[in-house]
């Protein structure tokens, strides 16, 4: 099936031989140089990694699935500004952590964030917060490169903090707390090096995404089809180059009577991957008449994932609204969404 | 397969941080110059057991300066119940022997003795006049363990050998302090339950980063007086001592105490972060934007300049998408002053890159409301700033324990009833 994959890996396993046990070397392949004139925009990456699976386990509330994959490059974001994070030598892995609701196993992005503390046999090995991040391939979740010891068992304790997004419908309640866990992970250096690593010279920076990967255990993060979300679609617009997608609940449980509730599901193109941590303001006019001008509140519910929302007081069907992008997503990116969803523009549905 | 875990281990420990008489033993092999007594007039000395500022040296710009090491000793009282009028002289003629043998300044002893709220509870009541409350959890994303310890005892010196000795000649291993003859100890009254060391001031963090939490990069500036790479403790960022003190009843003149115990993991801040990153997390994004930082911060005087920073951080960080942490502080004033005493240093303790953040305030009422400014949950609340993730340097530090303390006044600093008569 895929000459490309096959030559790959036989590349890599020659430079290894060659070099012995040089991190360097491995590194360098597995790092193709970045695409010249990246768009600003969603691009089709250099390459798509594998993914192991590191172990699962239920804290608290939350089911956290944690895996792994080769060391890669990502971007931190503050502000309007991404900035590279290159991999170190004494990098093992990409460690990733997916957290979910096991009862509707939708991928949850907590904004609080939860800490990862590796050890092995009772010493230390490695102790930070991943950041959260999107991917094309794994969606969002939380990752960071960990340098550990080499083969051998590690125990990965994981606490995920309790959420401070608003939480509405069936999750109203639910995620407030923190929870805790810890796994051991098996480590093999020749596990991670059987893992795929496809390199893509035709199509890469190409507008365009790679598919999100299907795994067995792990829920993907994807915000539904707008044709799925409850209420009125009052519009879709795109920014750059997030997909923007108003809707508009005027009988939904959480609602009094005379109320009603404006939802912004933001998501990347392509894959419709949830894009957390925004800021955004919210105008609302009905019978033309401003009943609503405030900031959106990160909240999730079953139906419309994650989302900005708005309680507004009107039963007004047909609102007029705006939108501004305060502040984009300040999650980290991989390769491929690293120049995109970086500016803050205005919508009107 | 990097040896780390090998390396880490033997890491090469401060004396202070090994302590002990053989540690002594060593450090007065090292120093020669003679460090400068103390008083026979005990008078002479201030009231407030807190009051350093006056004694301490001041840098260039005219801040106050720490003490370069310091010991904590968490200690319990021996005795069950209350404690006896024999402990109460025993404690307070040893602290006048330290005070004999060490002028009260950085050159030679600082010192408080303060007691927490397991202390009070052998009376059957709370400090008179004074809020002691058992330490909690101060964030939804922490989860300290909390020292309930009868007493702490802060020792401060720039000289290694006199945080030491003063130790020892306290714990009754030794006879003789600065050469001066020691006619009483705590032996048999105050015992260790834990003991924790530290350091501030340039030069330090640099020597001691290879520790668990610092990557093996060695990032810390070697002009920098804490690991994360910023001067703190700028005069204008902290409170004053009269603000600090307990303004009234038996125990006026004291202040009340908070220690916490942080580990601090710089491998992401020194890493992957770049410097206006961590400019824009510790200060502000404006202070990143202007270039508005040199170095360590030297440039910066005697405030962190919060002035030039938008002042409703909220505001800020929905637009910036990151807040700063002096940034968040500001709301924590009151009358435009800041609620604490900061008077706090980083540590090795463990092998583990970490910081002993001891605060001074009038109520510890005060400290819950300047953490609670620190938080920045009412910044990430509808904003795109995380719960810790570009919300100032939460990121990088864990507190793992809290601990609450009052420190009385000197007269009452030895083993204090809770309601004394004054």
């Amino acid at each position: 099936m895929n000459r490309r994959r096959f030559l790959a890996g036989a590349g890599l396993a020659g430079i290894t031989a060659l070099a012995g046990c040089g991190s360097l070397s491995t590194q360098s392949t597995r790092a193709p140089p970045l695409v010249e004139d990246r768009p600003d925009a969603t691009y089709r990456p250099t390459h798509v990694e594998g993914m192991g699976m590191a172990g699962m386990a239920q804290a608290g509330d939350y089911m956290v699935g944690l895996t792994y994959s080769f060391p890669h490059r990502f971007w931190t974001v503050t502000g309007t500004t991404a900035e590279k994070v290159d991999i170190r030598s004494e990098d093992s892995l990409h460690l990733m952590a997916t957290v979910w609701d096991p009862e509707t196993e939708m991928v949850l992005p907590v904004s609080a964030g939860l800490s990862i503390t590796v050890e092995r046999d009772g010493d230390p090995v490695a102790d930070k917060p991943p950041w959260p991040m999107v991917s094309q391939n794994m969606g969002f979740h939380y990752g960071d490169n960990y340098a550990l010891d080499g083969d051998g068992v590690y125990q990965v304790t994981v606490r995920v903090n309790g959420m401070s997004e608003r939480r509405l419908g069936a999750f109203s309640g639910r995620f407030g707390e923190a929870g805790e866990t810890t796994v051991d992970f098996d480590f093999r250096q020749s596990t991670l090096e059987q893992l795929s690593f496809e390199r893509l010279p035709d199509t890469q920076g190409d507008r365009g995404a790679v598919d999100l990967m299907n795994m067995d255990m792990i829920p993907t993060s994807q915000a539904p089809e707008v044709s799925a979300l409850p209420g009125t679609v009052l519009g879709t617009s795109k920014g750059r180059d997030a997909v923007y997608v108003a809707s508009w609940l005027r009988d939904a449980a959480f609602l009094d009577d005379g109320q009603s509730y404006l939802a912004v599901s933001v998501r990347t193109p392509y894959n419709r991957v949830p894009l957390p941590m925004m800021s955004l303001d919210g105008r609302v006019e009905a019978d033309g008449e401003a009943v609503f001008e405030d900031a959106l509140t990160a909240t999730v519910h079953p139906d419309i994932g994650y989302h900005y929302g708005a309680v507004v007081e009107t039963d007004a069907s047909e609102p007029s609204v705006g939108v501004d992008v305060i502040a984009p997503p300040q999650v980290s990116r991989h390769e491929g969404y690293e120049t995109a969803f970086l500016a803050t523009p205005s919508f009107s549905f | 397969m990097t040896g780390r875990g090998i390396s880490r281990r033997e890491f090469a420990k401060s004396a202070v941080a090994i302590g002990g008489t053989a540690a002594l033993a060593a450090c007065l092999d090292r120093g020669s110059a003679s460090v400068p007594e103390g008083t026979d007039d005990p008078s002479t000395l201030p009231e407030r057991q807190h009051a350093w500022n006056d004694a301490l040296a001041t840098d260039d710009a005219g801040n106050p300066r720490m003490p370069r090491h310091h010991v904590l000793l968490l200690l319990d009282y021996a005795g069950d119940g209350t404690p006896i009028d024999a402990h109460r002289e025993r404690v307070e003629t040893a602290l006048r022997d330290l005070e004999r043998a060490y002028e009260w300044s950085t050159e030679g002893l600082l010192f408080t003795l303060g007691y927490g709220p397991a202390y009070f509870e052998r009376f059957g009541s709370g400090p008179a006049g004074v809020d002691l409350p058992e330490p909690e959890a101060l964030a939804p994303f922490e989860d300290p363990a909390f020292d309930t310890p009868d007493a702490l005892l802060h020792l401060a010196s720039d000289d290694e050998r006199v945080v030491l000795e003063a130790e020892e000649a306290l714990k009754g291993t030794r006879e003789t302090a600065n050469d001066r003859e020691m006619t009483a100890s705590f032996d048999g009254i105050l015992t260790e339950s834990d003991r924790r060391t530290g350091f501030i001031g340039a030069g330090l963090p640099a020597d001691n980063q290879d520790v668990e939490g610092v990557p093996d990069s060695e990032p810390v500036p070697e002009e920098s007086p804490l690991f994360m790479g910023f001067k703190s403790g700028f005069k204008g960022n902290q409170a004053t001592e009269d603000r600090v003190t307990v303004a009234s009843g038996p125990f006026a003149d004291g202040t009340t105490q908070h220690l916490s115990k942080i580990r601090l993991q710089l491998q992401q801040w020194y890493e992957q972060d770049s410097r206006d990153q961590r400019v824009s997390k510790m200060f502000c994004p404006a202070h990143a934007a202007e270039d508005r930082v040199e170095g360590v911060g030297e440039n910066l005087g005697t405030d962190s300049g919060m002035d030039e920073c938008p002042e409703d951080a909220v505001e800020s960080g929905r637009r910036n998408g990151v807040v700063g942490h002096s940034q968040k502080m500001v709301s924590a004033r009151e009358d435009d002053s800041p609620r604490i005493l900061r008077r706090d240093f980083d540590s090795t303790d463990g092998g583990q890159a970490g910081l002993h953040f001891l605060s001074l305030q009038g109520s510890i009422a005060d400290f819950v409301a300047t953490r609670e400014a620190m938080n920045g949950t009412d910044v990430a609340e509808n904003s795109a700033v995380g719960q810790r993730v570009n919300n100032g340097i939460l990121q990088y530090m864990n507190v793992e324990r809290r601990g609450n303390y009052l420190v009385p006044p000197r007269s009452l600093r030895s083993l204090p009833p809770a309601s004394p008569s004054k």
